[in-house]
């Protein structure tokens, strides 16, 4: 799927493989076709029942809404590809919020707190790659325990109680808005493709889908299997933290409940978004379409008022959806 | 392939069309549209809420939305769905903050369009109100006066001295305290309080919490639980104890279970609020304020005491917000 081969001998064999490549194409694109698809689909009904959907505001709100998780599926993307997984996610978006505004509280300047908030949750990232590669405990358990140890942090700095009344400067990270944009729209596009090119332009990049394609080989090839796993766990520690800053600007309030079930929401854009769960496959930018089909789906269910209860069981019929797509789509290659 | 996806499409297109209640409508001129952000509706307290709510607005002839965060409540959730009713230009605003500090962000935006917002049950933080600088009515119930009552209830109905335990709710928690001092300030001297616990609003911690409790002071006689979750895990501690005879349990909230408990006796009372009520002084005031009348800034919803005596009155009454 990444690379075509280029087989140009007699003209029949051509044939075949521009086929081929049409059809690949096709595949490739599902995943817009299903995020077109599910825009269209709200954008009527919700036309039909007297409310809105479709306008440029509206469609500002779902980009500026799934931001965060966007930001945070960015670094799970890259460690499901490694073929592991990062739970902690969540914990560490509550953690950096709660921690960071209590530097903030505390006088510290909003951008040095931000940045010594970045460096934290590089930290819980590189805990969790030491863990993993280095110590062979796998993803799933560390990054559970990991969790669960940084949830309980995040209740222990304040004892359990929120942080609220922060200065302007802090909820500027997020209200500013350039030309009428939102900021928070620039974040997500800026990081995505930095992150974009460096998995598909550095030699970097290569390894980690070689690591989650065949460790072994990997290895005998040469690849720094432990240490490319270290730093795609610190990378996923990064954005975990940025999705925490920009939660913490955005609400202007830290909770230690923030961030509860993130680790899933970004998980759910990350498989939405075609990659596999078994690692070796899978394409950032498609997980921002991931991303941005789950804000949709809660935008437009809300919307269109549908009851709660429904809302969580529609969005996980898509999550299975999406999967069993993929699945069709594997099996016919 | 695309068949299948086709086919998963249509499915949850028609999921949808069902679940939103269609069916080609234009939306009148006029027509006054509320949203209603509850802080969850896993609870039959906060279903009754709401449920006040829409009947208020079926009789008022307004339409309501009803959303609310899912499982946690969390003021991240809060603020899209409010994002998202400011969207469809709704005429005004029915909160149930699930963080009292957490919705700035919220109040700014209502504000910078001119949506008025009343606030029910759980009372936003006030310095967020002033820092957002619009006025937010408040309606909902007066804890400290329930608790208060309970306490009074007590201080005719006990012998001076009862060796009292109580279980608090969450440390910090406006209402945990408002209960706590409530019920202290109403029993007076009556209650010799031995044991002063929290039980963060949960079954299993005060069940917990009661067994260390029950197992230090074997003479005690009466719990006073600040939620009746907390009383129902009190109970099983009682029960296991087999002091049922020596000690009471009174809970607050009068969910369900815990009126069935004071109809078997096991709860000497629980404490009633009115979230019915309040869903309907909200939209009732809301509707008001809309078209431009002066609206109370405040109201108490009320509190009742729920005994055997009084118990069949109580379902009836709230039986209407509960289907």
């Amino acid at each position: 799927m990444h690379w075509q081969e280029e087989t140009t001998v007699t003209t029949s064999e051509k044939d075949i493989t521009v086929r081929k490549e049409r059809k690949i194409d096709l595949h490739s694109i599902a995943i817009y076709i299903i995020a077109v698809a599910i825009f269209v689909m709200f954008a009527i009904l919700a036309e039909m029942n007297g409310r809105s959907f479709l306008s440029l505001s509206n469609i500002r709100n779902i980009i500026t809404q799934s931001a965060v998780i966007s930001v945070i599926a960015i670094g799970q993307t890259m460690v499901i590809i490694t073929g592991g997984i990062d739970l902690s996610v969540g914990s560490v978006v509550g953690f950096v919020g709660i921690t960071g505004g209590l530097m903030i509280k505390a006088g510290i300047p909003v951008l040095a707190a931000v940045f010594l908030t970045l460096v934290i949750g590089i930290m819980v990232g590189l805990i969790n790659g030491l863990l993993i590669s280095y110590g062979r405990i796998p993803a799933f358990i560390t990054t559970l325990a990991m969790m669960q140890i940084f949830r309980g942090l995040c209740m222990l700095v304040n004892s359990g109680k929120p942080v609220a009344g922060f200065p302007e400067g802090l909820t500027r990270i997020m209200g500013t808005e350039i030309f009428g944009i939102p900021i928070s729209i620039f974040y997500v596009f800026l990081t995505y493709l930095v992150m974009m090119t460096l998995m598909a332009k550095t030699r970097f990049g290569r390894y980690v889908y070689a690591v989650g394609g065949n460790r072994e080989a990997a290895k005998l090839s040469g690849v720094k299997v432990q240490k490319i796993e270290l730093i795609t766990y610190a990378l996923a520690g990064l954005f975990a933290a940025l999705g925490g800053v920009m939660l913490l600007s955005r609400l202007s309030y830290a909770d230690p409940n923030a961030g509860i079930s993130y680790e899933m929401n970004a998980i759910a854009a990350t498989v939405i978004g075609g990659t596999a769960m078994s690692g070796g496959k899978g394409k950032l930018g498609n997980t921002f379409v991931g991303a941005i089909i789950l804000g949709m789906l809660t935008t437009g269910l809300q919307i269109l008022n549908v009851p709660v209860h429904f809302q969580s069981i529609i969005t996980g019929m898509a999550v299975a959806g999406a999967v069993y797509l993929d699945k069709i789509k594997e099996r016919k290659e | 392939m695309k068949k299948r996806m086709l086919l998963i499409l249509g499915l949850v297109l028609v999921a949808a069309l069902i679940m939103s209640g269609c069916g080609p409508s234009k939306p009148k001129d006029k027509e006054i549209t509320i949203g209603f952000v509850g802080m969850t509706l896993n609870n039959e307290f906060h279903v009754a809420v709401a449920n006040g709510a829409k009947l208020k607005a079926k009789e008022l002839n307004v339409k309501i939305d009803v959303q609310a965060g899912d499982q946690h409540a969390s003021a991240d959730a809060q603020l899209q769905i409010i994002e998202n009713f400011i969207e469809n230009n709704v005429d005004g605003l029915i909160i149930v903050p699930s963080a009292p500090e957490g919705l700035l962000a919220a109040l700014n935006k209502a504000k910078a369009k001119g949506i008025p917002v009343i606030n029910l049950d759980t009372a936003i933080n006030a310095q967020v109100i002033e820092e957002a600088g619009i006025k937010v009515p408040f309606y909902g119930t007066n804890n400290y006066e329930g608790a208060k009552m309970a306490g009074k209830y007590v201080a005719e109905n006990f012998a001076k001295g009862t060796k009292t335990a109580i279980l608090t709710g969450i440390e910090g928690h406006k209402n945990a305290a408002d209960r706590l001092n409530g019920f202290k300030d109403g029993a007076g001297d009556t209650i010799v309080v031995v044991a002063e616990q929290t039980a963060n609003w949960e079954v299993d911690q005060g069940y917990t919490a009661a067994q260390n409790i029950i197992q230090a002071n074997p003479d005690l006689q009466l719990f006073f639980c600040s939620n009746d979750n907390m009383g129902i895990g009190a109970l099983r501690a009682v029960q296991e104890a087999k002091l049922q005879d020596q000690i009471q349990i009174i809970g607050f909230d009068a969910v369900s279970a815990a009126l069935d408990l004071v109809e078997s006796g096991e709860f000497l009372l629980t404490v009633a609020q009115y979230p019915g009520k309040m869903g309907e002084y909200g939209v009732e005031n809301l509707v008001k304020v809309i078209r431009g009348e002066e609206i109370p800034q405040e109201i108490d919803t009320g509190t009742e005491l729920v005994t055997k005596a009084n118990l069949a009155k109580f379902r009836e009454e709230m039986a209407k917000y509960l289907d």
